[in-house]
């Protein structure tokens, strides 16, 4: 376990700020996905989301190129 | 719900034929180079003690071929189709996508004349000289503005999930194109990176796998989200997980580069890293693949008789196998056996040939019957031999790539009791020849069916304009 434990140490006197920048950016990536994760999957949202499922779909079928009809 | 169009678009689809020709050629002649460089490692005298062609110089042009003159111009080809399509409206510059057109294939034919030159700056995926970076630089972004721009003026109210995969790639591959290309020339076809020893590498493999993540994959997963709803007639199966799928890719991809490095000198932990988030890249990847494969619910009964609904769904199996066989082989304990062994090599065309190129072919099918407007290929038969050709070359290469790359990789490392190796590099050499000539001939069936393609390809639209010159009678779609 403490070895475990090891690998979650932090030098911080020792960090240089190109560490402390890695450690913003994960951090900043981490609390993105957790409120993506929570963006997608709350129910009041489902709705919203699945209304775009068929847009793929919606565009007409006939591709117009200005040629004489 | 988006309102349904009741006035038809103009669209500027012109350009969009031209980049599905030129995909189609480009296919043909890249594969048709990787032949070749693949039977000269299975019989060397096809070097002919000729510089030019030597696997040195033509394996860079092989890969810049297939990556970018082939990808290049299916991504930039369904890129402004999906976005005029799913936006309801027409380019935002029409002039400057034939800017994009004319320039890519520019660079392309740079390209084909400055690495069998030698002219190569020896990073992996960014080989060509300082000046025809630069011009990447500019019709890239004359590219990412278009299409950015053609978003800013739709007509529908929602930004459809496969133009954000776009967006992503365009962004990224913008970012990566221009930090790892920085670099001091020193004459017009000489520079020498800016960076150095490790931070080099670490930028370079930074690059390299996110031009895998961002272009090869986030690129062509939107072709993937548009097309396969689009040829099934059936709705996106979930759009929230899609929506999932792009995020947890755009979040995650940047971290995996230091998995290419692994027992070199960049730090240990950074490796670790790598290999930590390539792990958890499975759950989004195969989300997204079984997010496409789903979307077959209740169609499956069409892979019976829709030959490009096939490309597509074998695309999809190909790209789960590879999102999970990369992330394994990222590991160290399967790194230490893999790299540096033809395994790689034979993940990386399960990658391009099962995925990519089959993704892409199904796209470019779906295409050429709209864009030239009409109910069938010339003919459908040859789109089912082309399926098969491109499945059997593609098993058969990987098949022989991995037999050999772990086979290899068991050979280096196996040592006697006395603690000396037993077998010597040639001998290992010696060994894998077999493998080379199956993957030779992988590569030759997969590079059939990509000229059967391009047949069939150029009598549809021959039939097509010939109709059309008869009758005018409008695209039906």
């Amino acid at each position: 376990m403490t070895k475990l434990l090891g690998y979650l140490g932090m030098d911080v006197a020792a960090m240089s700020v190109n560490d402390w920048l890695g450690v913003f950016l994960a951090l900043v990536a981490f609390i993105g996905m957790v409120a993506v994760y929570f963006m997608v999957f709350r129910p009041a949202n489902k709705d919203m989301f699945e209304s775009q499922r068929s847009m793929a779909l919606d565009d007409e079928d006939h591709i117009s190129m200005g040629e004489k009809r | 719900m988006e309102a349904t169009q009741t006035t038809p678009v103009k669209y500027d689809m012109e350009v969009v034929r031209w980049f599905t020709i030129a995909a189609a050629i480009y296919a043909v002649v890249g594969t048709l180079l990787g032949v070749y460089i693949a039977s000269e490692l299975a019989w060397p005298f096809l070097n002919f003690d000729i510089p030019y062609i030597t696997f040195g110089r033509l394996r860079p042009l092989h890969t810049n071929a297939v990556i970018f003159a082939f990808g290049g111009c299916v991504l930039m080809g369904t890129g402004f189709y999906m976005v005029q399509r799913t936006g309801a409206t027409r380019l935002w510059s029409n002039g400057l996508a034939w800017f994009t057109f004319w320039g890519w294939n520019l660079i392309i034919v740079l390209a084909v004349i400055t690495l069998p030159l030698g002219m190569s700056q020896g990073k992996e995926y960014a080989e060509l000289a300082w000046p025809i970076d630069i011009l990447i630089a500019i019709v890239w972004l004359s590219f990412g503005l278009n299409h950015i721009m053609t978003i800013a003026i739709r007509k529908t109210s929602h930004i459809y999930v496969a133009n954000w995969f776009t967006m992503g790639m365009i962004i990224m591959i913008t970012y990566l194109h221009v930090v790892n290309s920085l670099a001091i020339p020193v004459s017009l076809t000489k520079s020498y990176s800016i960076y150095s020893g490790v931070q080099d590498a670490m930028i370079q493999w930074w690059w390299g796998h996110n031009a895998v993540g961002f272009y090869l994959t986030g690129g062509f997963l939107g072709i993937m989200y548009y097309f396969v709803p689009k040829q099934a007639g059936r709705p996106v199966y979930s759009y929230r997980l899609s929506v999932l799928h792009f995020w947890a890719l755009t979040f995650g991809y940047v971290w995996l580069g230091a998995h290419h490095l692994q027992y070199t000198a960049l730090p240990d932990w950074t490796g670790s890293l790598g290999a930590a988030v390539s792990l958890a890249m499975i759950i989004p990847s195969w989300g997204g693949a079984m997010n496409g494969m789903m979307t077959l619910s209740g169609a499956w009964d069409k892979l019976r008789t829709d030959y490009i609904l096939r490309f597509l769904v074998v695309s999809l199996a190909f790209y789960a196998m590879s999102t999970f066989e990369g992330p394994v082989m990222s590991i160290k304990t399967v790194n230490a056996l893999s790299h540096y062994t033809d395994w790689t090599i034979g993940h990386v065309h399960s990658g391009a040939l099962g995925w990519m190129a089959m993704v892409s072919y199904g796209a470019m099918y779906h295409m050429v019957k709209k864009l030239w407007g009409v109910d069938k290929m010339y003919s459908e038969s040859l789109v089912n031999t082309h399926f098969w050709l491109a499945t059997i070359g593609t098993v058969v290469y990987v098949v022989a790539m991995w037999v050999s790359g772990i086979m290899q990789g068991l050979m280096w490392r196996d040592y006697d009791e006395y603690g000396t190796l037993s077998y010597t590099f040639v001998e290992s050499v010696a060994a894998m020849h077999p493998y080379y000539a199956m993957r030779a001939i992988g590569g030759m069936i997969f590079n059939l069916g990509a000229w059967i393609a391009l047949y069939n390809i150029v009598m549809t639209v021959r039939q097509a304009s010939a109709v059309r010159g008869a009758n005018a009678v409008p695209a039906n779609a």
